[in-house]
């Protein structure tokens, strides 16, 4: 049934997003597919309509309250529109009838660009199935969802709850301190524009090799070789004071149960001291899974979890006027919160569609916009894409990584948001 | 597809030169179809803050040049201190008309910035009577009007004019304070600009519906 008066207090990690967010950090993440077909705008808008009251924590607005923000319900109409040349780029939800996600077209391409304040990217895919799905049906096509798609499953609360409340335990809080990493430095694009290579590899190959040769998991394996391509592409790592720290989030949700469509992730990080010179991939992969097998323990992520909503707990933060929390998320962002991490990498894992959508479905998409070098990893039918977005001109740690892929006799095909002659504009 | 025979690697991507060695790429296949684009094609834009970085840049000289001038010639910085309020207020008129938000929204913030631009003025030129015991209130007696005749057409959406309906009828309570410390020469129209305020915000408490009521929890949640 469509409701039309709810609304959300914003979770733990999606606080920060709305004071934070501008052009050069828009906090914004891609999910696309590519289908068979040219994609009809219409039909899509139809689609997105139709499946959106199933969603009640998409078809929301941001509104400010006196203390913190809040989502309140939005019963606009949503408009989709021409994918722009931009990837993530930053929008204001005021220009977007207030919501805070975007659904483009182009050619053969459906794309849902999401403001991470909203969700992960598990509550994105579970939108973007959803989406596809009703496109299909609304052209005529017959697709069994054999229970793989959201919108046709019952509405559920728990898909509304704060899993970060819920798993929250003032016992476990425990101080979090970060020291500052190392950053990747150089030369942006103009325009804001960022740099887009796919990696397309097998994954029964790239399997082989991880687990066979490596004994390691397809995330320890990129973490170690991302970190090892720093630190052979880089001229000022080693003898830097700061360490390379590269920051994976994990999904929560099979750690607590968790069914939600909101935020439930958590950064985990691999951490590579720089006064090292010595270092080889296979001691870098050794360092990066005894730090994985370290922090993904349920106690440890609970303690983490509690000490963050701890913060937003504190009575002094809670009474202190939204105004002055949005000055001081901003000051204090620009402080530490960038300066924590080098880079990131997210794996979204393996993309579960019914028979009758893989058919029609060829590729898919997944990028993180971020300073230095975003990371992300999405496999579907038999390949993973292994895809690296980067506003640095600097494309050195991109080709040794795929170089050292090829040299593990991986086979991959690239594709690429570059065109020759962008050099002239960008 | 494409193919680079140095790095051997694929290309699904209509490139000429590989992005990793910068080779030249080959077809894989004898008759082939280039690949296509994926993605829109990025065009020059021009600078659109340049102008209100030129604006900006404008105001701060000449105000910097008002204020050398008044202070070499040994004048009090009357003059200049009207020049400076002036181009603060079009900076700030240019920033809210700029600015992605409602229309509505913006009509009471160039209503307020109009009324305490004017006191500013009242100010540099010593006689500040005339915007507070006019401009000011009828300012926000004219936002108050606004944002009430907005609730009843719009009753589907009046939350969206809730917290600035509550703002503004607090601030329309410091005319009346005003008055009564003696800084008006005409009392009547701070004293209609407290009443109405005073009104609208018995209103807003004393006659809550269960949609206001949540409204409230929503806005002051803590």
């Amino acid at each position: 049934m469509k409701k039309e008066k709810y609304w959300y207090k914003l979770d733990n990690a999606g606080k920060i997003f709305p004071a934070v967010s501008k052009d050069d950090r828009s906090n914004v993440f891609r999910l696309s597919f590519y289908i068979d077909e040219i994609v009809d705008k219409d039909i899509l808008e139809l689609a997105v309509n139709k499946v959106l009251p199933r969603f009640e924590t998409f078809a929301v607005q941001l509104k400010n309250g006196l203390f913190w923000n809040y989502f309140g319900a939005n019963t606009h109409q949503f408009r989709v529109e021409e994918e722009p040349a931009v990837l993530c780029e930053y929008f204001k939800p005021v220009k977007n009838y207030g919501f805070l996600f975007k659904v483009y077209y182009l050619d053969n391409k459906i794309t849902l660009e999401t403001f991470h304040a909203l969700t992960d990217g598990s509550g994105a895919l579970a939108f973007l199935k959803s989406v596809t799905y009703h496109y299909f049906k609304l052209r005529g096509f017959k697709i069994e969802h054999e229970n793989k798609i959201l919108s046709e499953k019952p509405y559920s609360k728990k898909e509304s709850e704060d899993n970060f409340i819920s798993n929250y335990d003032k016992d476990k809080r425990r101080n979090l301190q970060e020291e500052k990493a190392y950053k990747l430095s150089g030369e942006s694009f103009n325009h804001h524009w960022v740099m887009f290579v796919k990696a397309k590899v097998d994954t029964k190959q790239l399997i082989q090799v991880v687990k066979t040769k490596y004994k390691a998991t397809i995330t320890q394996y990129v973490t170690a070789l991302l970190a090892y391509c720093i630190y052979k592409e880089t001229v000022d790592f080693v003898s830097n004071k700061k360490p390379l720290k590269i920051f994976v989030p994990v999904n929560l949700r099979p750690y607590f149960d968790s069914v939600t469509l909101r935020n439930f992730s958590l950064y985990i990080k691999a951490s590579y001291p720089s006064h090292r010179n010595d270092y080889t991939f296979e001691n870098m992969l050794e360092m990066t899974k005894e730090q994985f097998v370290d922090q993904l323990d349920k106690d440890k992520l609970q303690s983490r979890i509690s000490s963050l909503v701890g913060y937003e707990k504190n009575p002094i933060i809670r009474i202190l006027p939204l105004v002055l929390k949005t000055i001081a998320f901003k000051i204090g962002y620009y402080v530490l919160g960038d300066s924590i991490s080098s880079c990131s990498i997210s794996n979204l894992g393996i993309v579960d569609l019914p028979k009758d959508m893989m058919e029609k479905i060829s590729d898919v998409d997944f990028a993180n916009s971020g300073y230095g070098l975003a990371m992300t990893l999405i496999s579907m039918g038999s390949f993973t894409n292994i895809i690296m977005t980067s506003p640095l001109k600097d494309l050195s740690i991109i080709n040794q990584m795929i170089s050292l892929m090829v040299k593990e006799g991986i086979d991959v095909t690239i594709d690429t948001n570059y065109k020759e002659g962008y050099d002239e504009i960008l | 597809m494409k193919y680079c025979k140095t790095c051997n690697v694929h290309y699904d991507a209509p490139l000429e030169h590989c992005l990793l060695c910068n080779g030249e790429l080959e077809y894989t296949e004898e008759i082939a179809d280039e690949p296509a684009y994926k993605f829109k094609i990025i065009t020059k834009k021009s600078s659109s803050r340049f102008w209100y970085r030129f604006f900006f840049f404008l105001a701060v000289v000449s105000t910097a040049i008002t204020i050398y001038l008044d202070y070499m010639d040994g004048l009090s910085l009357s003059w200049s201190l009207i020049v400076a309020i002036t181009n603060l207020y079009a900076v700030l008129i240019f920033r809210t008309l700029s600015a992605a938000s409602q229309w509505s929204a913006k009509v009471m913030k160039i209503l307020m910035i109009t009324a305490v631009g004017t006191i500013l003025i009242g100010f540099a030129i010593g006689d500040y009577s005339w915007s507070i015991d006019y401009i000011f209130p009828f300012a926000i007696i004219g936002n108050i009007l606004l944002i009430s005749i907005l609730t009843l057409v719009n009753k589907k959406h009046w939350y969206d004019y809730f917290a600035s309906l509550i703002i503004i009828t607090i601030i329309g309570l410091l005319p009346g304070l005003l008055d009564l410390l003696k800084f008006t020469t005409v009392s009547w129209p701070s004293f209609v600009c407290f009443s109405y305020s005073s009104i609208t915000l018995l209103a807003i408490v004393f006659l809550p519906s269960k949609s206001s009521r949540e409204e409230f929890k929503r806005r002051f949640h803590v």
